[in-house]
C-alpha cells in the first residue's frame, strides 16, 4: 500500500460523506448516542466520587465511629436495636482508657428538637453535644466566630456553633455572633458557624448545630441516649492498630466475655465507600448496557450504509481498478469511509456532551436542588478518547464485509453498471 | 509500420470460454496475434463475435482460460488480481466508448488517478497531469469538471488519462461511438498524432470508417481471427 494511495484513499471517503451529509449524519447518530452514554455515565461517576472523596476528607480517612448503629447495615436489625446503649459514663471511661487515638470526640445526636430564633422556629436538622476535641477535627474549623473552649466545655455553657447552610438558613449571611437562639426552650448564645464543607451529595455536615455534652445533656436530658464516639486515629497507618485498641476498650467497657459478640459497631468512611461503590456498579451495568446496544445498532446502520456506498459507487470502483487500483486500495477506500463515520460520530458526540454537561453543570443545581452542584463541567475527556477509539476501531471493522465485496468486484462488469 | 520494432504484445491460442449453468459458451476459441511497438491496429467484428472478449484479455482486465498471453516480457495469463492491476496501472491506458471519468473529480484529478495507484508524489503528479492535458489541448480546461466538458473534451481527457503514466500501449474501444461525426474524427486526428510519437494503439471498433484510420486490421467473428490485413491506404485526416 503507497502513500498516495492511502491519503486517496482518505480524500475518496472524505468527499463521499461530503457528498450525502445527511445520510452520513443520520448513520453517524447510533455512534454518537453509544459513546453520549459512556461520556455522560462516566461523567456522572466523576461527580460521585469527587464528592465522596470531598466527604471523606472532611470525615477523615483515619477516624473511627464508635456506635450502637451499624453505618452499613445489612445485619441484624432487631438485635443491633436490642443493644444498650452507649453512656455519657463509658464514653468518659473511654476517653481515659485509649491511650493510642490522636482525639477522642463523643457526640451525642437530638432530631426534632425545637429550636427558635427571635419567635421564629426551624426544624429538619440535628442537634449535636460534642466536646472541645471536636473543634480540634477537620469537621470544626471555624468560618465565623470561634468553636466553643475548653472550659465553656467542661462548665456546660449555653453556647452554640453553627453549621453553615443552618448560619445561612437562619441569619441571612448576616453576622451572628451573640444573638440568642432558643432550643427547647433554653437560651443558647451564637459564637460561631463552621465552615461550609459539603456543597454535594453529601451536605449533612453542613445540616447540623453543635453545642457542649454538658449543656446538651442538661437541656435534653441523660435518659435513653446512645452517644457515639469520634476517634481520630492521626494516620491511616496507625488504623488497625487504634482499631484493636479501641475495641479491646470496649468490649472490657462493656463487660463482654470472651465468646460474646461486639455489642457495638467501630464504623469507618468505607462503610460509604462499600455503598457509593455498589450505585457505580448499578450505573455502569446500565450505562455499558446502554452503550453497548446502541453501538451495535450504531454499526449495523453504518454496515448498511456501506453496503448502499458500494452499490452506488460500483461503475467508480471498476474505472479505478481498471486503472490500476489494486483489491486493498479499494478496500481500504470503504474501511476508511466507515472509520470516518464513527469518527464524525465521536466529534459530533463531544459536542453534544459538552453542551449538556454545560448547562446541567450551570441550571441542575438551580432548577432542581442545590445538592447536584458536586457536577462538574468538565467531561471525563480520557473516556471520551478510549470510545473514540474504540468506536473508530468497530467502525472499520463494520467496513469490512462491504470493503471487500467492492475490491473483488469485477473491473468490466462494475464498469458497465449505471 | 516497421517490422524491425520490438514485439509488444504476444497471444498464442488464447481461448476463453463462459460456462452459463451446464452450458459452455467459447468466446473465444483459438485467437494468435502479435503486435509491435508503434502498430495501429484495429480490432472489428460485429456484436458477438468475440471482440469484447479479446479486448478485455488485451485490456489484462480479464484472464485468458487456455493460451499464453505476454506483454513484453511479462506473462499476464497467469496473473492474480493484483498483478494484473499492476500491469493495467503501468502497461496499460484505456480509452472507453463512454468516457469513463469520474464526474466529481477535476479534469486534472481525473488524470492523476492512474499515477496515483502507480504511487507518485503529488507535485509530480501534477506536473505529468497538466502535460497529458496540454497534448490533448485542454490546457484550459485542468479544473473543469467532466459534467462542464463537451462529448469531445471528455473523451480528450480520458485520453490524456491513459496517456499519462506512458504505457506500452493506448486501448480504445469504440471511442467515437458517443460521438458526433465531426467531434469524432477529431478525435481519430488525436489518435493519429499520438501514433506520430511513437505511441502503440489498439482501436476495438465494429465501424468500418473507423477502422480504416488504422494502418491493420484484424476482423473477429465467431471466436476466430477471420482476418489480419494491412491497410494500404490508411486515411488521413
Amino acid at each position: 500500500m503507497k502513500l498516495s494511495e492511502i491519503s486517496e484513499a482518505f480524500k475518496i471517503s472524505l468527499d463521499a460523506m461530503l457528498a450525502s451529509k445527511l445520510r452520513s449524519f443520520l448513520a453517524s447518530l447510533g455512534v454518537l448516542i453509544g459513546i453520549s452514554f459512556v461520556i455522560i455515565m462516566g461523567w456522572i461517576l466523576d461527580g460521585l466520587d469527587g464528592a465522596m472523596q470531598d466527604t471523606f476528607n472532611i470525615m477523615g480517612a483515619d477516624v473511627l465511629y464508635v456506635d450502637k448503629y451499624d453505618w452499613a447495615g445489612g445485619q441484624n436489625w432487631d438485635k443491633i436495636r436490642q443493644r444498650k446503649n452507649i453512656t455519657i459514663e463509658q464514653v468518659n471511661e473511654f476517653i481515659d482508657r485509649v491511650e493510642n487515638a490522636e482525639l477522642i470526640y463523643p457526640t451525642a445526636r437530638r432530631w426534632g428538637a425545637s429550636f427558635a430564633y427571635k419567635g421564629e422556629s426551624f426544624s429538619g436538622f440535628p442537634i449535636l453535644g460534642t466536646t472541645f476535641e471536636q473543634s480540634l477535627s477537620p469537621a470544626g474549623e471555624i468560618e465565623i466566630g470561634r468553636h466553643f473552649s475548653q472550659f465553656e466545655d467542661i462548665r456546660g455553657e449555653n453556647v452554640i456553633v453553627l453549621g453553615y447552610n443552618i448560619y445561612e438558613k437562619i441569619f441571612d449571611s448576616k453576622n451572628p455572633v451573640d444573638n440568642i437562639v432558643k432550643l427547647n426552650g433554653h437560651k443558647y448564645r451564637v459564637i460561631g458557624v463552621i465552615k461550609k464543607q459539603g456543597n454535594m451529595l453529601f451536605d449533612f455536615i453542613d445540616n447540623q448545630v453543635f453545642i457542649p455534652m454538658k449543656s446538651f445533656l442538661k437541656t435534653f436530658g441523660n435518659f435513653n441516649r446512645s452517644i457515639s464516639i469520634g476517634v481520630k486515629a492521626g494516620s491511616v497507618e496507625k488504623l488497625d492498630l487504634v482499631r484493636d485498641e479501641v475495641r479491646g476498650v470496649m468490649r472490657s467497657i462493656r463487660s463482654l466475655k470472651p465468646y460474646e459478640e461486639d455489642d457495638f459497631s467501630i464504623n469507618e468512611t468505607k462503610a460509604f465507600e462499600n455503598q457509593v461503590a455498589s450505585i457505580r456498579s448499578v450505573v455502569w451495568i446500565v450505562g455499558i448496557g446502554l452503550t453497548a446496544i446502541s453501538f451495535l445498532v450504531g454499526i449495523i446502520g453504518i454496515m448498511n450504509v456501506m453496503f448502499v456506498s458500494v452499490v452506488e459507487r460500483t461503475k467508480e470502483i471498476g474505472i479505478r481498478k481498471a486503472l490500476g487500483a489494486k483489491r486493498s486500495s479499494i478496500a481500504w477506500q470503504f474501511i476508511m469511509e466507515s472509520a470516518l463515520l464513527c469518527f464524525i460520530g465521536a466529534i459530533l458526540s463531544f459536542i453534544f456532551c459538552s453542551v449538556i454537561v454545560y448547562f446541567a453543570a450551570v441550571y441542575l443545581p438551580e432548577l432542581i436542588s442545590e445538592k447536584l452542584k458536586f457536577l462538574s463541567m468538565m467531561l471525563p475527556y480520557n473516556l471520551l478518547f478510549w470510545a473514540t477509539l474504540v468506536s473508530v476501531i468497530v467502525g472499520m471493522l463494520a467496513g469490512i464485509i462491504p470493503a471487500f465485496r467492492a475490491a473483488k468486484l469485477d473491473p468490466v462488469d462494475a464498469m458497465r453498471s449505471e | 509500420m516497421s517490422e524491425m520494432n520490438k514485439r509488444i504484445i504476444e497471444i498464442d491460442k488464447v481461448a476463453k470460454v463462459y460456462k452459463m449453468g451446464t452450458e459452455k459458451v467459447f468466446a473465444l476459441r483459438e485467437v494468435s496475434v502479435d503486435i509491435h511497438e508503434n502498430e495501429y491496429v484495429a480490432i472489428m467484428g460485429p456484436s458477438g463475435s468475440g471482440k469484447s472478449t479479446l479486448m478485455n484479455i488485451l485490456g489484462c482486465l480479464d484472464t485468458p482460460t487456455a493460451g499464453r498471453y505476454a506483454i513484453g516480457d511479462a506473462d499476464v495469463s497467469r496473473m492474480n488480481d493484483n498483478q494484473l492491476a499492476e500491469i493495467r496501472n503501468r502497461k496499460i491506458g484505456f480509452v472507453f466508448q463512454t468516457f469513463n471519468l469520474l464526474p466529481r473529480a477535476s479534469s486534472l484529478k481525473n488524470v492523476e488517478l492512474p499515477l496515483i495507484y502507480a504511487g507518485m508524489s503529488g507535485s509530480e503528479r501534477q506536473q505529468k497531469a497538466q502535460n497529458a492535458l496540454t497534448k490533448v489541448g485542454l490546457g484550459d480546461r485542468m479544473t473543469h469538471k467532466p459534467n462542464e466538458l463537451s462529448g469531445g473534451q471528455r473523451q480528450r481527457v480520458a485520453i490524456a488519462r491513459a496517456l499519462v503514466n506512458d504505457p506500452s500501449i493506448i486501448l480504445a474501444d469504440e471511442p467515437t461511438g458517443n460521438l458526433d461525426t465531426k467531434t469524432g474524427e477529431e478525435i481519430m486526428q488525436l489518435f493519429a498524432d499520438l501514433w506520430k510519437t511513437g505511441n502503440t494503439i489498439i482501436i476495438v471498433t465494429h465501424e468500418e470508417e473507423i477502422a480504416r484510420h488504422a494502418h491493420r486490421i484484424i476482423k473477429i467473428r465467431d471466436g476466430l481471427i477471420e482476418s489480419d490485413l494491412k491497410n494500404p491506404e490508411p486515411i488521413i485526416v
